[in-house]
């Protein structure tokens, strides 16, 4: 226990608290496939502790795993009774996830390898893909060009297709008015009919579903003698609902 | 019928008179190619019936490229091949160029690749489960990169998208396809003689 003060872990950098669960390993010379997870569990909740100004988000998944540990930890101070799998499961689990872990800053540290051999093999167009250039070389321009750059440019604005968006006109509420008084007015809706008055699909559309929305609350009734035949809607009538 | 056809492909493939010609012209179309260049699309072209003819073809290319140390060099990437310049000039052409800082993937994006390349296809929670962190922002780098794309959706509730390499990270890379990256039981030993040296000296 003495010894962990003398760690340097602030001037470390972990990518998560997997890559920081390994470096606790590596540095107490252990094997992963036979960890002393109570000796990493504190270690790695000291760790926690001394480490200043990080990113939340990032602590968070720090902080799920230091839960992960202490449940493990606890789960084997208790009393050992038969039914003990729930606790060899989920630390089985960590050392799977580890050792998934450990493969994956392998397989890293290859690509990296890969990455700056091909570096070194220059390219056609390598410059401009894969090398960032900082410096832009500023060029002089006459009015001239300006004036030519600025009209092309509004050229190139009106060749746009630019649609508009409506926001929505109609709402379920003021459908529901307007087709409560049209039947009460005529009796019934001829569905094809009414949608031939209506003025764009978007009006349809809410009247279907207004219609359908009536029908489900028991006001309206409504028919269709054939498949895409047409819709005849009815009021229902007040001792129809009641039953 | 048959006579006639093979008769005519004979005089239209008198295109070159021998190996050295078939190697200039083989230098002309990678010079021009910005991609790597699949054999099976020059072959023919070369009057190559077999594959073994084009790799002579090949062979000698990179030979005389050697020996008259010139400063581009034949790679095989991609599953083609590609010009490139020689890895000894890299310090040169950097002063030239005037290029001091080169963009380079970040460990995270590495990780992320690795799994990616490994897994494939995979899920965004796969990924951050297997880094025990959140991934979306190595993700959409890598996306941004075109190292990786969508390649499905996995059917689960959701439908998370699926995640898989690309032709440009075999590129980038410098990989014919991924068979080349090592089985797992390839990269313990790899790592093993890495390791290995160190513990001796400790000793």
């Amino acid at each position: 226990m003495e010894e962990v003060s003398g760690y340097n872990i602030k001037t470390e950098f972990f990518e998560g608290p997997l890559d920081l669960l390994l470096h606790l390993i590596r540095k107490k010379k252990m094997d992963i496939l036979d960890i002393n997870l109570s000796e990493i569990t504190s270690e790695y909740l000291i760790y926690l502790k001394t480490k200043t100004g990080i990113n939340p988000s990032r602590e968070g998944d720090f902080l799920i795993t230091a839960s992960t540990l202490i449940y493990i930890k606890s789960k084997s101070l208790l009393p050992r009774y038969n039914d003990e799998e729930g606790v060899i499961s989920e630390e089985k689990k960590l050392v799977n996830t580890l050792i998934e872990y450990d493969r994956i800053k392998k397989i890293s540290i290859l690509l990296r390898d890969m990455e700056n051999t091909q570096i070194t093999l220059w390219k056609r167009e390598f410059i401009t893909e894969n090398f960032e250039n900082k410096e832009f070389l500023l060029e002089e321009v006459s009015s001239f060009q300006l004036a030519e750059i600025f009209f092309s440019l509004l050229k190139r604005k009106e060749k746009e297709d630019i649609s508009y968006i409506e926001s929505k006109k109609f709402t379920i509420k003021k459908k529901r008015e307007e087709l409560l008084s049209l039947i009460e007015e005529q009796g019934y809706i001829d569905f094809f009919d009414y949608v031939n008055t209506l003025q764009d699909i978007e009006d349809a559309l809410i009247s279907f579903f207004t219609i359908l929305e009536l029908i489900r609350t028991n006001k309206f009734v409504a028919l269709q003698k054939e498949l895409f035949g047409n819709i005849t809607v009815w009021k229902k009538k007040a001792e129809e609902r009641e039953q | 019928m048959e006579k006639e056809s093979r008769g005519k492909r004979a005089m239209k493939d008198n295109r070159f008179n021998d190996l050295e010609e078939k190697i200039r012209f083989l230098e002309a179309i990678l010079f021009v190619s910005k991609d790597p260049v699949q054999p099976e699309r020059i072959m023919d072209f070369l009057e190559c019936k077999k594959i073994s003819d084009f790799e002579k073809i090949i062979e000698e290319f990179e030979k005389e490229l050697e020996k008259k140390n010139r400063g581009i060099k034949l790679i095989r990437t991609g599953g083609g091949f590609q010009l490139t310049t020689k890895p000894e000039l890299h310090e040169t052409l950097k002063e030239f160029f005037s290029i001091k800082t080169y963009s380079k993937l970040t460990l995270p994006s590495l990780e992320t690749l690795a799994i990616i390349a490994y897994r494939q296809p995979v899920t965004l929670s796969e990924i951050s489960d297997l880094r025990g962190v959140n991934s979306t922002g190595p993700v959409k780098n890598l996306l941004q990169k075109k190292l990786i794309k969508i390649s499905g959706r996995k059917r689960v509730p959701g439908l998370p998208a699926l995640y898989s390499t690309t032709k440009e990270f075999l590129l980038y890379f410098g990989l014919n396809d991924l068979s080349e990256l090592p089985s797992l039981e390839e990269l313990t030993e790899l790592f093993e003689e890495k390791e290995q040296p160190s513990l001796f000296k400790k000793i």
